[in-house]
């Protein structure tokens, strides 16, 4: 054994980190060798020096910057959670985009489908009504006698006037079928042109001021008054239909 | 139990080990105490990538890391030399009061008489980081071999090669700074 070896295997004999065999073979060349046997009990001689000479002492602030600086980084962490990942909230933001717009799209159809349709569904029944022998069910020009005919047939009181006086003669009134459900249908004459005037409970609270929507030459107003919407069809001129609406 | 808490109480314990090392590596208190807090708070923040186990070897890492990018910073730095600093005495040279390790002396220095003390941690002082490191790792954290293979990332050979050489050189200063003590007395 060399005494370089030697020094090396004396130092990891006083950490306890020598095998066996080598510490058998170190104290052999010990025994022959004063030199490295001193190297040994100096290496022991330093190693409790430096185990007694302890630790630098710790300045008792130390744990206090410590623990501020980690409370801060902490609160640094829990920002840096919300701001560091920026596609959380782009994410946020895209659903909210998505929402909104099918959101409104889906309530901007069913308005404008219902109210088209309705358009429809007036226009339709109201020339329907023509071509039929009678568009009367019951025929009076009484609102007496025509407003009890409802009774029973639809599920509300309609209110029935007679006009007759302004020109607007009440005709009669029938039941019809509009935007899958029953109405009631009030029938004037205008001279010689009929004017339907189809009547329903009103699926909005409030009132609504007319509204003239011409369709294919005719003219339909729509209104709502004490919580019953009013569709009055004709081919009679918007301003005589108008005419009709503020004495109803 | 946030992970702070956590953390703390893992990590505080070796507080004063990792400042001891800190020093060791820079041999400036004021530097160490920064290094130390550095390093403590990125453990936490990598406490994450901490597996189990003893927290001592992991904590020691990290402070060991920061300690020399910080020693490589001072390398820069002092690429500007000022007067001063020139004709101040040269760390290789380690003798003089600047670098005993403490202005009060502990229990142990009392017990080991405080010129001893004195003048193995000046010996201790004067050696290069690299032996410096391994032989606080040992001798006063008592670390095992693999646990200092771990920390300054070498295999177990270099770190039980190191130690013995960072012996023989202290052996060797501690020789030196008797002779030179027993020549001024004179």
């Amino acid at each position: 054994m060399q005494c370089d070896e030697a020094q090396a295997l004396i130092s990891a004999s006083i950490d306890g980190e020598a095998s066996d065999v080598s510490v058998g073979e170190l104290r052999q060349h010990m025994a022959a060798c004063p030199a490295c046997a001193g190297v040994q009990s100096d290496f022991r001689r330093l190693s409790q020096q430096l185990k007694s000479a302890g630790r630098e002492i710790l300045p008792a602030r130390v744990e206090t910057r410590v623990r501020q600086a980690l409370a801060q980084a902490e609160a640094e962490q829990r920002r840096a959670l919300v701001r560091g990942k920026p596609w959380i909230r782009q994410l946020a933001a895209m659903a909210a985009v998505c929402l909104i717009a099918v959101f409104g799209t889906w309530t901007m159809t069913r308005y404008m489908d219902s109210e088209s349709r309705i358009e429809q569904d007036v226009l339709s029944a109201h020339v329907r009504s023509l071509l039929q022998d009678s568009p009367i069910q019951v025929a009076s020009g009484d609102p007496h006698s025509v407003k009890p005919w409802f009774n029973g047939r639809v599920e509300f009181a309609p209110e029935v006037k007679d006009p007759a006086a302004e020109g607007f003669p009440l005709a009669g009134a029938r039941l019809d079928y509009i935007d899958g459900r029953r109405v009631a249908a009030l029938v004037y004459k205008r001279r010689l042109h009929t004017v339907d005037v189809f009547v329903w409970p009103s699926a909005h609270a409030g009132d609504a001021a007319a509204r003239l929507i011409p369709v294919k030459g005719y003219n339909l107003l729509t209104w709502t008054r004490n919580g019953l919407t009013y569709w009055a069809v004709s081919d009679l001129n918007g301003a005589e239909l108008q005419q009709l609406q503020a004495l109803l | 139990m946030s992970s702070r808490t956590t953390f703390e109480q893992l990590a505080l314990p070796h507080l004063d080990a990792a400042h001891n090392l800190a020093y060791w590596l820079v041999r400036s208190r004021p530097d160490a105490e920064d290094i130390v807090q550095d390093a403590f708070v990125r453990a936490f923040r990598s406490f994450a990538t901490f597996r189990g186990g003893d927290i001592k070897p992991w904590l020691f890492t990290i402070v060991r890391n920061v300690a020399y990018r910080w020693l490589a910073g001072r390398k820069r730095a002092s690429n500007v030399v000022s007067i001063e600093e020139a004709f101040a005495p040269r760390a290789g040279d380690a003798v003089g009061e600047a670098f005993i390790a403490s202005e009060e002396p502990s229990p142990e220095a009392l017990l080991i008489g405080a010129q001893e003390r004195a003048r193995v941690l000046t010996a201790l002082a004067g050696l290069a980081p690299a032996f410096r490191e391994v032989l606080v790792l040992r001798e006063l954290e008592e670390l095992s071999y693999n646990e200092i293979a771990d920390v300054i990332g070498a295999p177990v050979g270099t770190v039980m090669s190191r130690l013995s050489r960072a012996r023989g050189e202290l052996r060797t200063r501690l020789g030196a700074l008797i002779e030179k003590e027993e020549r001024d007395a004179m």
